[in-house]
């Protein structure tokens, strides 16, 4: 088949930049990088890029087809060529560049060593010969952050660093909690109190690029949750976005309802809501603010309390609260749905068979 | 400008971040260069898991691994090295667990155990069907805890001998460009495997051999380079490896009717035959149309969704990628391709080559502990336990040592060497030499051999270099010139391709992953229970041989 697409070819020394196309043949079963690697050996030795595994395992490969991170590896060719569509490929963002399609991984280095990430065991070491008992349910904590593969596609996406570049980032939070959820490990604490820092959690802006563009499943935002949800378990609530998130569910629980008035102050505290009572009045003006007396309460905030109580009775405070999702994501990301088609029925390849047993086919 | 150290471990996968770990933590002044960064090596890639008599899931004893391994073998591997592998495997699989590693659980929280091809007991602990990635990570993790340096995108290129003694090595900094000398008292090659001679191969595309090739040229043997690896459950077209997990957790190969055919091969063992068994019963039963466009079937359905999601959810998701098939519902189509390299460089239990300062350790070496088929499991085992003693040693060796530098002269060489490549612009392009090795390599130095394929195949090779005299680097820059490393490392796969092609035909038997049903069907240990070795000369290449060393377990016939 033909396939067409266009890369953003540049030399960071010298500051050039072209979007140059390309067209050329190909086999139906290659992916992004197969077509690159044809480009590269048969039409323009000089075309940049990194690659190794190309089973979707080493995160080599992290680049930008139509504005949003893949692995070149995982990402089929036929349907796009086959559509007519000419798909622009680019490095990732949020790194600097250095040639076409690769970046310097230093900066996502730096966050990755920036949270400590080496188990820091929480028990005494067992004599030499024995592994640490632990079950495989704790240990399921942390089992979609262990997937991650540190391809940098979800730094790439992510809009937080794009506004702060010195955010710690989905890779290196996800990281964090690879060990503070981790049950062998005695400095939660201390990990914690790292990922609650100026750059640190309470950054992240919820947008959810990590989760959708992450190749693996690892749903950095969700470790981001856990990690906050783990922080107030915990008292770790300085950070206006811990306060924040309190205040949600404080509202939430007693009148079931987002009181927006009483949130600035339990934010910010009371001197920058005092600053801010001009801006207010001026809502008020305009009846942006609903009035806080009498307080009102939700018809069924009884539903919304249960729910609280529900995770108490759950022993689902803190990290276990975040929804564990894997199995769920599973289904959805490769639409396996429990018994939507008998393996054996009509159409599928037959039972296996032993010859010795039923005669040599 | 040179950068010096007491030990330089060239490739940063299990085996050479294991040794950069052991090397430190006895003290001495150790570094890593890697012409990737290290969790990208292809260590990661494997799947299924990582063999020690634990015994967590029944009983097990060094023992009984040593036995297994050594008749996984075909009888061709060193006893004494696959002693210690098996006696020392399993504290070095807890210190994993020590570390971070996650391992999945039995019932009573210890590490997960599953049984493997040709195990006499369920001993391969895993983590899920990702261990070698849960492993790389560990070991990175370590490596950062340390603050060991690691020299990153580096292309290892030349070792530089002086004076009878292994002094450095010379690489292309890929980011930056350019040649630098890295000196050090021993240089530990850790850089796997050459799968890429193939092209079907569970390989990546960085598995190019480069350590082998640096040893040969420096005169050091390579041992029994005949012996490649083929893995019954790779993905056509590319070889995208399927794990023998999927086995160990009782799937079924199937031929195109639906028979479990392995029963007619290894009516004992069936699915749980040794590799090379079970790659021989494959191919046959696709060459005499019994397959499915040149695959036979693994066939998971019975296995159930939730145990595929839990245990095997890797192997789905590459299923459903590279095949566009979902295990729970369809079999999978297989076929045997290019995984391991049972041979390598010559070197002793403690890592040591010939070449004073030159050690090696991982897929790199050949101890021997696979000798002619290595068994699942056992290779990941053998990047730790042999990687911590590569480096242990490195470390006293320093200590005796007093500094060494690379001569001058030997970049001025290197440097004279690389601009005659560069500066060449009429010629071939590297691809197409690339893609006829490895065709060439796959149709007559594969699953069989026959001695007018592989007398073709030497003459191939030959063609083949020839043409690589004059092959063309379109990129002359010095920023990320992966134009001109993909070409030094087809250099290096040529020289191994040769190696292999006068090996093999000089070992006139079958055994193991050597199998020659139309000449030499039978094993000969009258006459070929003994390492090939392979050194350069200035005549080329010249065949050697050295003996095996039989502890324990005499030759035995070898059935599954």
């Amino acid at each position: 088949m033909r396939v067409a697409l266009k890369i953003w070819r540049a030399d960071a020394a010298s500051g050039e930049r072209e979007l140059r196309a390309y067209e050329v043949d190909a086999p139906e079963w290659v992916t992004l990088l197969d077509v690159l690697d044809i480009i590269k050996d048969r039409h323009d030795g000089t075309l940049a890029y990194r690659k190794s595994c190309r089973m979707m395992i080493c995160g080599s490969c992290g680049m930008r087809m139509d504005g949003a991170a893949v692995l070149a590896c995982k990402t089929r060719m036929q349907a796009i060529a086959a559509s007519g569509h000419v798909p622009v490929v680019s490095a990732m963002g949020n790194l600097p560049l250095i040639k076409d399609l690769v970046v310097d991984m230093d900066p996502f280095w730096a966050k990755y060593r920036a949270v400590n990430p080496y188990l820091k065991p929480g028990y005494t070491v067992p004599p030499a010969g024995r592994e640490h008992r632990v079950s495989q349910e704790r240990m399921n904590t942390i089992h979609k952050e262990s997937l991650c593969i540190n391809c940098g596609c979800c730094v790439s996406e992510c809009n937080a660093m794009d506004a702060s570049p010195e955010f710690l980032g989905p890779q290196a939070l996800a990281k964090a909690m690879r060990f503070a959820g981790d049950p062998r490990d005695g400095a939660k604490l201390e990990r914690l109190e790292g990922v609650n820092g100026q750059h640190g959690i309470w950054e992240c802006t919820r947008c959810y690029f990590c989760n959708e563009r992450c190749p693996k499943g690892v749903d950095p935002r969700d470790a981001i949750a856990k990690l906050g949800a783990e922080s107030i378990k915990e008292g770790i609530d300085r950070d206006m976005g811990a306060k924040h998130a309190k205040w949600f569910v404080t509202s939430a629980k007693t009148t079931g309802w987002l009181r927006e008035t009483e949130l600035v102050p339990k934010t910010q505290g009371i001197v920058e809501a005092v600053k801010q009572v001009r801006f207010a009045l001026g809502l008020a003006r305009v009846g942006k603010v609903p009035p806080p007396f009498p307080p009102h309460v939700a018809r069924d905030v009884r539903e919304s309390r249960r729910l609280y109580d529900l995770l108490g009775e759950q022993n689902r405070r803190g990290y276990a609260g975040i929804v564990q999702g894997e199995k769920a994501l599973a289904r959805l990301a490769h639409g396996h749905i429990e018994g939507s088609r008998d393996p054996y029925g009509e159409g599928s390849f037959p039972r296996p068979f032993i010859a010795a047993e039923e005669g040599a086919p | 400008m040179e950068s010096g150290h007491d030990v330089l471990v060239i490739g940063a996968g299990c085996a050479g971040m294991r040794a950069a770990i052991e090397a430190f933590d006895a003290g001495c002044d150790v570094a890593l260069l890697s012409k990737i960064h290290p969790t990208r090596s292809h260590s990661g890639a494997a799947e299924g898991g990582i063999n020690a008599a634990l015994g967590n899931a029944s009983e097990d004893t060094p023992e009984l691994h040593s036995f297994d391994t050594v008749k996984g073998s075909d009888y061709l591997a060193d006893q004494d090295a696959v002693e210690i592998l098996c006696a020392e495997g399993p504290a070095d699989v807890y210190q994993l667990e020590n570390w971070g590693a996650v391992f999945s659980r039995t019932d009573d929280g210890r590490i997960a155990q599953r049984p493997f091809g040709a195990a006499g007991a369920p001993r391969t602990a895993y983590a899920a069907d990702i261990t070698g990635h849960v492993l790389i990570q560990v070991l990175y993790e370590q490596v950062v805890k340390r603050a060991i340096p690691v020299y990153e995108e580096f292309f290892a290129w030349k070792l530089v001998e002086d004076d009878g003694r292994c002094v450095g090595v010379i690489a292309w900094d890929l980011l930056r460009g350019g040649l630098r000398a890295l000196s050090a008292k021993t240089t530990i090659l850790a850089t796997g495997g050459a799968g890429r001679l193939y092209t079907g191969t569970t390989n990546a595309y960085a598995c190019t051999g480069d350590g082998m090739a640096m040893a040969l040229r420096v005169g050091v043997a390579l041992e029994d380079m005949e012996m490649m690896q083929f893995h019954p459950t790779t993905l056509a077209p590319t070889g995208v490896l399927i794990t023998e997990g999927c086995r160990g957790e009782g799937a079924f190969l199937l031929n195109r009717h639906g028979e479990r055919f392995l029963k007619r091969y290894a009516p004992n063992a069936m699915e749980l035959a040794s590799r090379d068994v079970i790659s021989r019963a494959e191919q046959t039963e696709i060459d005499q149309g019994r397959g499915l466009e040149g695959n036979v079937l693994l066939d998971l359905r019975h296995l159930g969704a939730q145990r595929i999601l839990e245990r095997l959810h890797g192997t789905r998701e590459l299923s459903m990628v590279f095949a566009g098939i979902d295990p729970i519902y369809d079999p999978i189509p297989v076929r045997p391709g290019a995984h391991y390299h049972m041979g390598g460089v010559d070197t002793d239990v403690l890592g040591r080559t010939s070449l004073d300062g030159l050690a090696a350790a991982g897929e790199v070496a050949c101890i021997s502990v696979h000798g002619a088929n290595r068994l699942g499991g056992n290779a990941l085992m053998e990047t730790i336990t042999f990687g911590r003693r590569a480096g242990q040693e490195a470390a006293e060796r320093a200590f005796r040592l007093g500094e060494v530098s690379v001569p001058a002269a030997a970049l001025r060489d290197a440097e004279a060497e690389l601009s005659v490549l560069l500066s060449r612009s009429q010629g071939e392009r590297p691809w197409r030499i690339r893609e006829e090795l490895a065709e060439s390599m796959h149709v007559n130095f594969g699953v069989f051999r026959r001695e007018e394929q592989m007398a073709e195949q030497g003459e191939v090779i030959q063609r083949l270099r020839a043409r690589y005299e004059r092959v063309v680097v379109d990129d002359k820059g010095e920023v990320f010139n992966s134009d001109l490393t993909q070409a030094l490392e087809l250099g290096f796969l040529l020289e191994l391709a040769e190696c292999m092609v006068l090996a093999g035909r000089a070992r006139k038997e079958s055994r193991g992953a050597h199998a020659r049903p139309s000449d030499y069907p039978a094993r000969d240990d009258d006459n070929y229970l003994r390492h090939t070795l392979v050194v350069s000369t200035s005549d080329g290449p010249r065949l050697e041989w050295s003996p095996v060393t039989i502890t324990k377990w005499e030759p035995a016939v070898r059935a599954y």
